[in-house]
């Protein structure tokens, strides 16, 4: 076996205990609430014979190992259970809510990218007013919070200058246009502050590189500096942008739960955030359970990207 | 310009920057101390006949949907943000920093049985797990402290366990045990002071985040809960009359913005202090 293919699968292997891990706490979760969470749940609806009939269905009164063994059996047939106020399925409400916030977390990245590699590579290719500016940029995108710039830009272009709405959604397939109208705000809002963090990375791994021994003997070979910096440095700048970029997709899923308040957009998070005010806790099992999976999903990508940028794992050295 | 020309121009901004950013951190906590002394109004009195009222001399930061004045509500908010933010640190590093001590010094089956659990919390995003343990306990400001110092303590036991791995096979400490100072004399006297360098830094950055995370928090309603006035309170509030009142919204926001860009600041110096190369920038 190479030792490509070992990274893999060891990396792999690795994200299943994980994985096991991050269920049983989601699985804990209603069980570690203090009282009796359908009590809770249920509120003013929980007459005892509600209570019994719930809790019956949750299978609440059956041993724990037997609880969660039935429900990972029902995770892995997809049946996530169902949300206990309105009487739908949890994978239906689900599944309307994650390409919400799918489309919100890879649009904001991938603005994100597009604003923040060039900002990096230039502030570290032409030192003076870009790396200043830069250096700006950053402080500034790193220190205002995302909720607040939202406000900021709802102020300036739905209040003012009355571009954009300030909140709602329609789905793409229905209507395009309306439909990166209504994403337009909250993607910019999540995408400055990443972009931030993506242009200081950008501009430390290209400073280290254009540094080193091999950018010289490219100058001297009498390389154009254009292709230094693009061809050369910037693949080997790639490594460290990669892996800012995983870790800060699940910092984006986190301002996503944010963001989707602000702008009333129906996600995940805003899912979340509604079902923990109304103690739903079946859909607070439900949406962490599927952010959760998404988060760990997107490291292990991040982990194997950077196996196949950089070429010492192929070669067995230690990382 | 050379390249080492720029590196070392960029040194002596970011020293220049720690101190402005100590600077403007000292002024604020001064001002979350003196709140009850600067505040020109009560906080939480209601003012019918000032109700979405602009600034003028006697509240410069004008009035909020109830007529109360939003200087003096910003700076009691101000009070309850930055004592969550210190406490979730201080609470993450208490635990946290002899964690990582424990699990780096020791090594082997101490390290796995200290650090696994520690990791795990790292499987969720940071925001979602604060909002499953409130979805657990509930809302509340001591309840997002607890949150946050749970976010924290893991990115810092990782930190310190990381330097000290790298310290413990320094030379002055293979000597101290060469000239018979104990295991945890070793660890305690030798190890841990030179091991909490990248902490603080971490913490000084974490701290700046915090702010925004409780921010966050109570914005969604599940941190500080009415009548505690709360910068993220504030900033829920104030989206909702946006329009008619903008400076409801502004200045809570600027409150944090201007707090997180200290520590950020501050970070940044230190980080440069500690580590010279730039090698985990």
């Amino acid at each position: 076996m190479s030792t490509r293919t070992r990274y893999i699968a060891e990396r792999v292997l690795l994200a299943i205990p994980t994985l096991l891990a991050m269920t049983v706490f989601v699985f804990l979760l209603i069980r570690l609430v203090p009282g009796d969470p359908v009590q809770t749940m249920l509120g003013f609806r929980a007459t005892p014979q509600n209570v019994a009939t719930i809790r019956h269905q949750l299978h609440l009164d059956e041993p724990l190992l037997t609880q969660y063994i039935d429900w990972m059996k029902g995770l892995v047939h997809g049946d996530l259970g169902r949300d206990y106020v309105s009487h739908a399925p949890l994978s239906e409400l689900l599944g309307n809510a994650l390409p919400v916030t799918l489309e919100l977390t890879f649009l904001s990245m991938g603005l994100a990218l597009v604003i923040g590699v060039p900002m990096g590579v230039m502030a570290a290719a032409r030192p003076g007013t870009a790396r200043r500016l830069t250096d700006g940029f950053v402080i500034l995108g790193v220190s205002i919070p995302d909720f607040w710039l939202g406000t900021l830009l709802v102020l300036l272009f739905a209040a003012t200058l009355v571009w954009l709405p300030p909140s709602g959604y329609t789905p793409f397939t229905a209507d395009p246009v309306g439909n990166l109208r209504y994403m337009a705000l909250p993607v910019l809002t999540l995408a400055i502050g990443e972009a931030a963090y993506i242009a200081r990375t950008t501009r430390g791994a290209m400073d280290q590189a254009l540094g080193a021994p091999f950018v010289t003997f490219l100058r001297a070979k009498g390389l154009a500096e254009r292709s230094i910096v693009f061809r050369h440095a910037l693949r080997n700048a790639s490594v460290p942008i990669v892996t800012v970029a995983g870790i800060q997709f699940g910092v984006l899923l986190g301002g996503a739960i944010v963001i989707e308040t602000l702008f009333g957009l129906p996600g995940v998070g805003r899912l979340t955030v509604t079902a923990i005010n109304q103690r739903n806790y079946t859909v607070v099992q439900g949406a962490v359970l599927v952010i959760a999976t998404l988060f760990i999903i997107v490291n292990l990508v991040t982990d194997l990207l950077y196996g196949w940028l950089d070429p010492r794992i192929d070669a067995g050295a230690e990382r | 310009m050379s390249a080492v020309a720029v590196a070392l121009r960029t040194r002596r901004r970011l020293r220049g920057r720690a101190a402005v950013g100590a600077a403007i951190l000292v002024i604020l906590v001064l001002v979350a101390l003196l709140a009850p002394v600067l505040a020109p109004h009560d906080p939480n009195a209601i003012d019918p006949s000032r109700v979405l009222a602009g600034p003028d001399a006697s509240h410069p930061f004008g009035s909020d949907a109830l007529g109360r004045d939003v200087l003096s509500r910003v700076l009691f908010a101000y009070r309850v943000s930055l004592g969550v933010a210190v406490g979730s640190v201080l609470v993450a590093m208490a635990v946290g920093i002899p964690l990582g001590l424990l699990a780096g010094y020791h090594g082997g089956w101490v390290d796995s049985l200290l650090m696994r659990p520690v990791d795990l919390l790292l499987a969720l995003p940071a925001l979602l797990l604060a909002l499953s343990l409130i979805a657990i306990i509930g809302p509340g400001s001591g309840v997002a402290l607890f949150a946050i110092a749970v976010i924290y303590l893991p990115i810092l036991a990782r930190v310190v366990r990381g330097s000290v791995l790298g310290v413990k096979g320094e030379a002055y400490v293979i000597g101290a045990r060469a000239r018979g100072v104990s295991r945890t004399g070793c660890m305690l006297r030798h190890v841990l002071p030179n091991s909490l360098g990248p902490a603080v830094v971490q913490a000084s950055v974490l701290m700046g985040f915090a702010i925004q995370i409780e921010a966050a928090l109570s914005f969604l309603g599940l941190g500080a809960q009415p009548p505690t006035p709360s910068l993220g309170l504030m900033l829920a509030d104030g989206y909702q009359v946006l329009q008619q009142a903008p400076w409801a919204d502004i200045y809570p926001g600027l409150a944090i913005a201007i707090t997180v860009l200290a520590f950020t600041l501050i970070g940044d110096g230190l980080r440069d202090h500690f580590d010279p190369r730039g090698v985990s920038r």
